[in-house]
């Protein structure tokens, strides 16, 4: 199913998907949606590495939300516990859950689309839309960086361990460990982008003429229908939501502007 | 777009010198290169020689300006242009000329030592990643799908189109690193070391390659460090000591002559085969090892438990396999080994060979518990591993991995020998990085960057790691690759003095006069198992 998908069309509704999820700004939706981009993952056969991917970066993000809204919110009224300057107010409590879904929701869709996508394909398909191959390039390799700089930690902790290093369960023992680890993998990924770039340059990457591609990106009339309803979709969500945000008497001033797709 | 594939090209290069930035002295001095049409020309010589800084600048991988500066002159002469081949000079200033990569690698292909650093590391293919410059250039889609399949021909290549690069061999990713060069039809192709952790098939496919270029016109350059069956076909060699050029001319004079030995070239077996003769090559490109020393060899090794011995290192029964996600129900025919079973007695060297892809450096892995087994033991000086954190096995095995880029992380030579030294011998750890990296020659370089080193001496510096630890055991994998003759001796030496004190030595190699030379016993890892040679 994958494969038939122009990569093109998982972008867009990915991107379409979160437009509304932010215009929508309700727990409900963020839910909905993280449990979507699951359901979706695991009908993918990749639901093992986007859940352990999206972990890695929403829950650090989630206890820092807890700690900074859960102790600290000055809008908080109902305040359920205070130490001090910190407070726990109920309100603080529900906009860190609201963020906190809100990301994992975004965080879990771009795992899904950037899983799933073949990125070679995008890079086509963007090029076949006369998108500079350079952006194309560093879209790509954005794309691949965490998988790359994950080999290159895995080779660097695989070198230490074979001379002596012990990764005890301890937090502190982890933590030493990733000190060990930074500057030999920040140097080596520099090292390497260094000799990639003077292969790119022979390889003719800088080269400004035409450019063609060789692989084949599926696209059809549907799918070019739905990218634009999705697009149509997203902005329709938006223009809603700054309607709803604006002052009531603001309201027959700003109509003219968003009249077009709302 | 692509019709004056192979045209006649002659590169005539001139380097005057050639100074690296921020380097006190110049990397190259005087050396000259003409590669012909269709001739082969040698560039020999040790670790350090300048043999990779030289074919970098014929491929410009090394611009002048950019990346040094460079004195001399390069020019190309291609059939049917006359315009512009005229000699672009160099004269280290700001004024001149500069070299477009992409335009000259049409003409000049390049492949580096390291064939892993060819890929562009954005495509998902092998016949992606073939056609990556094609695409560059704007060649049609039905010209690329053309040129592609007829490069994976060429290179042997034709099974694996669909394969990720990232999976491929070390043998199967030269050929597709020299795939990758050829692509643009270039008339002078610059090889460097193109045989080096190839086996007997992978050697096959790039000498019958170097033939079929040389055939249809291309002017090849080979750099080497071992004047074997390939660079023998040359009808010219130049030889590099030290940055300047010794010796040239055809190597039947030179090989008369004292310059080889002298320059840490390693001088393999005396049949020459000519390439573009029409019988099939038996190509014997093993260098050839340094005299035997005498080993203290162990009585009776594959009989050392009937002799009371206890092995320094016992394999039972030991299955492993990618793929398989649960250790407890491992896929039986996913296994990439089935059954190995292997005793090392203290002061054996065991040498194990076998095809790419056999699964030789998985056996190394899993003697660290880097990898797990399946099923079976693996018993680390009568103790099990079972368990055991990687690094704490570590104390009583050294492991030296196949590519030095994927053992050596630290920012100079002395911090990387040092690393992991002062739990085991505290304030003498300094001591012991300084007598491992003597005995590896590196006793100057403390404070170079590991990256600086020639690959022969990031080899022996990774090899450096593993004696200053002095384990009980030591696990090799392909020791001999990127040495010259200098590290060759330093290796044999290094080898001998470890199994000399009572250490088990355990090496993978595709050099099978180095290992008959110096190893008791040679296995060969074949459909999963362990068999005597």
């Amino acid at each position: 199913m994958a494969a038939r998908l122009n990569p093109l069309t998982a972008m867009t509704a990915a991107a379409a998907v979160l437009a509304i999820t932010t215009a929508a700004s309700s727990w409900a939706v963020s839910l909905t949606v993280a449990v979507g981009a699951v359901l979706l993952s695991a009908a993918a056969g990749i639901v093992r590495r986007v859940l352990l991917a999206a972990a890695t970066i929403v829950v650090p993000f989630w206890l820092s939300l807890l700690v900074i809204h859960g102790l600290f919110f000055p809008e908080g009224r109902t305040v359920l516990a205070s130490w001090g300057p910190a407070r726990v107010t109920a309100e603080g409590l529900t906009f860190a859950l609201e963020m906190g879904l809100r990301t994992a929701a975004f965080v879990l869709v771009l795992m899904v689309f950037s899983f799933s996508v073949r990125i070679p394909e995008l890079v086509a398909a963007l090029v076949a839309r006369r998108v500079p191959p350079q952006v194309g390039y560093v879209l790509a390799s954005t794309l691949l960086l965490a998988p790359l700089v994950a080999a290159r930690l895995g080779t660097v902790r695989q070198a230490q361990e074979s001379r002596g290093l012990v990764v005890g369960r301890g937090i502190g023992s982890r933590v030493a460990a990733i000190r060990l680890q930074m500057v030999p993998l920040v140097l080596g990924l520099v090292h390497d982008a260094g000799i990639r770039a003077q292969s790119l340059d022979a390889r003719g990457f800088r080269s400004t003429g035409p450019r063609t591609s060789y692989t084949e990106v599926h696209d059809s009339a549907a799918q070019a229908t739905f990218r634009v309803f999705a697009i149509l979709l997203a902005l329709t969500a938006v223009g809603w939501r700054i309607v709803e945000s604006l002052p009531a008497g603001s309201l027959s001033a700003f109509s003219q502007f968003v009249g077009g797709p709302g | 777009m692509i019709a004056d594939r192979t045209a006649a090209t002659t590169l005539l290069a001139s380097v005057a010198s050639f100074s690296y930035h921020g380097d006190p002295g110049p990397a190259l001095r005087g050396v000259e290169v003409v590669a012909s049409p269709g001739t082969l020309t040698a560039v020999l010589g040790g670790s350090g020689s300048g043999k990779s800084t030289l074919g970098r600048i014929l491929g410009a991988w090394l611009l002048g300006g950019r990346d040094g500066t460079l004195v001399g002159s390069l020019q190309l002469e291609v059939a049917g242009h006359p315009a512009g081949s005229g000699p672009l000079r160099f004269a280290g200033a700001q004024d001149d000329p500069r070299i477009d990569p992409g335009a000259w690698a049409r003409h000049v292909g390049y492949v580096p030592q390291d064939a892993a650093s060819m890929l562009s590391a954005v495509r998902g293919t092998v016949e992606e990643e073939l056609a990556f410059s094609l695409e560059n250039r704007g060649v049609p889609r039905g010209e690329m799908v053309q040129t592609v399949a007829d490069i994976a021909r060429r290179t042997g290549l034709d099974g694996f189109l669909h394969r990720d690069p990232a999976t491929l061999s070390g043998g199967e990713l030269r050929r597709l690193a020299v795939g990758c060069a050829v692509v643009d039809g270039p008339g002078v192709l610059i090889l460097d070391e193109p045989l080096e952790s190839l086996d007997q098939a992978g050697i096959r496919t790039i000498v019958e390659l170097v033939r079929s270029e040389l055939a249809r016109g291309t002017a090849i350059v080979v750099l080497s460090q071992h004047a074997d069956a390939l660079t023998r076909a040359a009808e010219r060699w130049l030889v590099l000591k030290d940055g300047q050029e010794t010796a040239a001319g055809p190597p039947a004079r030179i090989l008369q002559g004292g310059v080889l030995a002298e320059s840490g070239v390693v001088v393999a077996s005396p049949e020459v085969i000519i390439p573009s003769a029409n019988r099939k090559p038996e190509v014997d490109p093993m260098p050839a090892p340094p005299p035997v020393l005498t080993l203290p060899v162990v009585e009776a090794a594959a009989g050392a438990t009937a002799i009371g011995t206890k092995p320094a290192l016992e394999l039972a029964g030991v299955a492993f396999g990618f793929g398989g996600r649960s250790r407890s129900s491992p896929t039986e025919d996913s296994l990439l080994l089935e059954d190995v079973d292997l005793q090392v007695v203290p002061g054996e060297i065991v040498a194990i060979t076998g095809p790419n892809g056999a699964g030789k450096s998985t056996l190394l892995r899993l003697l660290n518990g880097l990898h797990r087994p399946f099923r079976g033991d693996v018993r680390v000086a009568d103790e099990s591993i079972a368990g055991v954190p990687t690094g704490l096995v570590a104390r009583r095995l050294g492991l030296l991995f196949q590519r030095p880029h994927d053992q050596l992380f630290e920012r100079s030579v002395l911090r990387e020998v040092l690393f992991g030294l002062h739990p085991i011998f505290g304030t003498a750890a300094a001591e012991r990085a300084k007598a491992a990296l003597a005995a590896v020659g590196l006793g100057d370089s403390g404070h170079a960057h590991p990256h600086e080193l020639p690959a022969s001496g990031q080899r022996l510096l990774a090899l450096a790691t593993v004696l200053a630890r002095e384990p009980s055991v030591l696990a090799l994998d392909e020791p001999t690759v990127a040495l010259d003759a200098h590290g060759l001796e330093r290796l044999t030496a290094a080898v001998s003095a470890a199994a000399g004190r009572g250490a088990a030595v355990v090496m993978v190699t595709h050099d099978l006069r180095f290992a008959a030379a110096h190893a008791h016993r040679l296995l060969r890892l074949e459909g999963g198992r362990l068999r005597q040679f």
